[in-house]
């Protein structure tokens, strides 16, 4: 037996351990048989293992080149670099849905392993939940997308990878954005099981938020990166494209932004509780069309490299089921999750439940103009695209609203009322909104009005958050700044943190946005452009032989226009990739914080010249220095979290007694 | 003891329409009514540009497409370094029998061009030199191989990126030119 064959085995038996964990522990929470629940974790762990070595075989076979493999010779090729025959194993859609069942699989596993003072109960109802998302994945690896067929006649090499993904962004891009789509499904786990059960108290958040924060961190970062490859390696010079790809893994984002601040309140308050289940349900369900709609060929993107129709209907059967049967769930159960409204809108939770609200106003937006193109086409037969100019005109100036509430949020206090520090922060921000408001205006001419908002929101939010850290840490006659820096929530220092990071995020769009040069020109070795106070000599053109492609590339020389001190040298690329015959654009790129030099190389031969795109874009790494600044925010706040003792027993009884009294209630 | 609350069901009806819409677009595309990667050419009814292109043959004498009015054509992008090009070779030799195909060398030298046709033959009435690829961007060309259906009348017909495969041809190509005809 070969090692695929035992991987295929493998991949088969982790089918079965997910059927029994998805069934057992389920019936022995019912039964409240500890014996039967235990199996759960158990199950879950074998799961995990087999899916590892189904894996690992896998990746063992691509890096063999093993052409014998259908997946292997249709995705590799020998003259390809080992990093990429190893990324090449989730570059296609039978790998990459492998990797997608993995991380689940570990997500179970690590789930199964902590949480030892968790309600067992809940944990196991949870790790069924797991169970039956795993056994829906695995049936259609193995039913539809085995990636373990054979060919009967092996070819001599293979048929390569799409040399588009051939590249280090690549090779990390979708595993991070995997470990942010899955991780949404423990949150959705614990929504079903709290369906289940009923009980959904402040213990069950508090469980829950480490694992929300988790996702939310690694789904920041994957589309971060997502978006850092797209700058460049598509050569076009934007890094947000609001292509239907990009909206697939924003949505989930927003709705987990959304969970994450409305789980707060479920902890510290006891309130929105079925609100809160609701948005756990639509976070993971949103992942779910994030990573299959590309498959199911619904949609025309870039980023289509694995789609078929014909599995467009398994998948749609699993997002049916995993999304339907939830909401029959929550439309039966859901009323009993309801508590009695007590807030005021001018508190803490008032300011989340703000949050709440345009999060998922932006979701819908973006939601609509994801699918409304598609259902436009499914009505009159025209195929359209809204494009950048719907998504500036609704998405923008929601943000700009939740950016302006951002201030609020933290200076407010639970229940009702302000804390004594609101006065000082929403002056000092409104003053610096308005100094940055005045700056922008003297500095740049016929400043767009969506732009002056931008300039002034950065103002408002870097000011309140500076006063929110002042007033917090300032040292008092009572206690010293070491003191209050003691006593300062582990959670609040990373809200600060992800929150100064959006600061640096709109810094970077805003400073692009605002302040980029570009020029197009057709160019001969020799020629001189100048750009944003450069000037760029076209040296040569020469053609290069690389491992498995050939290269036009140009060298060109920065020199600054003014003293002529040299800067940089930049050689930009078209490649043509001989065994897949696909052209690609390598972008020459100088990235500095002050701003990224950016060239890039057309067509062209040495009579006629070359067409060369030249840019400078000023601030634009910030972008992904703000998004990295989020991510690092949401992992010390979730680090910081208080080790969870065991539950002591009043805790226990308490929420059986709220229940019970809400039952007599009804 | 389990309060029906109307309000709560709001997401699932939401869900269930979207579920249906995009059943429905899953079922035509899978009906082959609907191909997401297909873009229609722009140029399907117009006027086929007519881009001067050196010959092959001859660098002084200019392809004209102009030339060839009144009879239908077949106008083939295609380059000796494109292996699928290499594939419909015995295609185009089949066809050439039918009607007059011209060829476009795409970013091609005409070595390697010539070379090319020594080996895999020469279905083409004539060929003209597209080296820097700009009738490719005129033509708005996808890629190679591509193939375009050009009326008596000088109006593209019928545009195909990608190889012409048997089915291709029997199933869109032959119909098309019997329904010129």
């Amino acid at each position: 037996m070969g090692l695929t064959e035992f991987g295929h085995f493998a991949l088969i038996s982790a089918f079965v351990l997910s059927l029994i964990q998805s069934a057992v522990p389920l019936y022995g929470a019912a039964r409240q048989d500890m014996q039967l629940m235990l199996i759960g974790p158990a199950a879950a762990l074998s799961a995990a293992i087999a899916s590892l070595i189904a894996f690992g075989a896998l990746v063992t076979a691509f890096i063999r080149s093993d052409f014998s493999v259908a997946l292997v010779a249709n995705h590799s090729h020998s003259a390809k670099p080992l990093i990429y025959k190893i990324s090449g194993t989730w570059g296609n859609h039978e790998g990459s849905l492998l990797l997608w069942i993995l991380i689940l699989m570990i997500y179970g596993a690590v789930l199964a392993l902590s949480g030892r003072g968790m309600p067992t109960r809940l944990k196991a109802r949870i790790l069924a939940v797991q169970g039956m998302i795993s056994s829906g994945f695995l049936a259609f690896s193995l039913f539809t997308s085995n990636p373990f067929a054979r060919l009967a006649d092996a070819p001599m090499d293979g048929k390569g990878l799409n040399p588009i993904l051939q590249d280090p962004g690549l090779a990390i891009h979708p595993p991070m954005l995997y470990l942010g789509y899955v991780g949404l499904s423990i949150a959705f786990a614990f929504a079903v099981a709290g369906l289940i059960s009923g009980d959904v108290d402040r213990l069950w958040a508090k469980w829950m938020r480490p694992w929300i924060m988790a996702a939310w961190c690694a789904l920041t970062l994957g589309i971060a990166l997502g978006s850092w490859w797209a700058y460049y390696e598509l050569g076009w010079g934007g890094w947000w494209f609001w292509d239907p790809v990009e909206n697939a893994s924003l949505m989930p984002w927003l709705a987990a932004t959304a969970l994450l601040h409305s789980a707060i309140v479920v902890e510290k308050r006891g309130q929105l509780k079925s609100w809160t289940v609701l948005l756990a349900i639509l976070a993971f369900s949103l992942s779910l069309v994030g990573t299959f709609i590309v498959r199911s060929g619904l949609l025309t993107s870039v980023h289509s490299f694995a789609s078929d129709p014909a599995r467009g209907v398994f998948i749609l059967g699993i997002l049916l089921v995993a999304v339907g049967v939830p909401l029959i769930f929550y439309a039966w159960r859901g009323p009993r999750l309801m508590t009695i409204a007590d807030f005021n809108l001018k508190s803490r939770e008032g300011a989340l439940i703000a949050n709440n609200m345009l999060l998922v106003v932006a979701t819908a937006i973006v939601l609509l103009g994801t699918f409304y193109p598609l259902g436009l086409e499914m009505i009159t037969g025209a195929r359209i695209t809204v494009g950048p100019p719907y998504f500036d005109a609704t998405f923008n100036p929601v943000m700009g609203v939740l950016t302006v509430i951002m201030v609020f949020g933290p200076v407010m206090a639970w229940r009702r009322g302000a804390t004594p520090r609101i006065k000082t922060t929403i002056l000092a921000a409104a003053v610096a909104a308005a100094i940055s408001g005045i700056v922008g205006i003297a500095l740049v001419n016929d400043m767009a009005i969506g732009a002056l908002a931008a300039v002034m929101l950065i103002g408002w939010l870097a000011a309140g958050i500076g006063a929110d850290i002042w007033a917090q840490l300032r040292p008092s006659p009572q206690f010293s700044l070491g003191a209050r820096w003691q006593r300062l929530p582990r959670d609040v220092l990373g809200m600060w943190i992800a929150h100064f990071g959006i600061v640096v995020f709109l810094l970077g769009a805003t400073g692009d946005g605002l302040f980029r040069s570009e020029q197009v020109v057709r160019a001969k070795p020799g020629d001189v452009i100048e750009i944003a106070g450069r000037e760029v000599t076209l040296l040569r053109v020469f053609e290069r032989q690389g491992p498995n492609f050939q290269a036009l590339t140009a060298e060109l020389e920065y020199r600054d226009a003014a003293s002529g001190r040299f800067i940089a040298r930049l050689m930009p690329e078209k490649r043509v990739y001989t065994a897949e015959r696909q052209t690609t654009t390598e972008a020459a790129i100088r990235p500095r914080p002050g701003g990224d030099d950016y060239a890039v190389l057309g067509d062209g031969d040495d009579r006629i010249g070359y067409s060369l795109r030249l840019y400078y874009k000023p601030l634009i790494s910030w972008i992904w220095g703000g998004t990295a600044l989020m991510a690092l925010g949401g992992l010390v706040a979730m680090t910081g979290r208080r080790r969870q003792s065991a539950p002591n027993n009043s805790e226990v009884k308490t929420t059986a007694d709220v229940k019970a009294m809400a039952r007599g209630r009804a | 003891m389990s309060r029906f609350r109307p309000s709560f069901f709001i997401p699932l009806i939401a869900f269930l329409g979207l579920a249906i819409i995009g059943g429905m677009a899953l079922q035509s595309t899978l009906s082959g009514n609907r191909n997401p990667s297909q873009l229609p050419s722009v140029l399907i009814g117009k006027a086929a540009p007519d881009v001067a292109l050196p010959l092959l043959q001859d660098r002084q004498a200019e392809l004209a497409l102009g030339n060839f009015q009144g009879q239908p054509l077949l106008v083939n992008f295609f380059a000796s370094w494109c292996a699928p090009c290499r594939a419909e070779a015995p295609a185009l030799e089949q066809l050439s029998e039918q009607i007059t195909i011209i060829g476009i060398a795409y970013k091609d030298r005409r070595s390697d061009t010539t070379e090319f046709l020594q080996q895999y033959g020469n279905p083409f009435t004539a060929i003209g030199m597209d080296i820097d690829g700009r009738a490719g961007i005129v033509w708005g060309v996808y890629g190679v191989p591509e193939t375009y259906l050009i009326d008596t009348a000088g109006r593209i017909q019928w545009r195909h990126a990608g190889p012409l495969t048997r089915d291709v041809i029997t199933t869109q190509l032959l119909p098309q030119m019997a329904e010129m005809q």
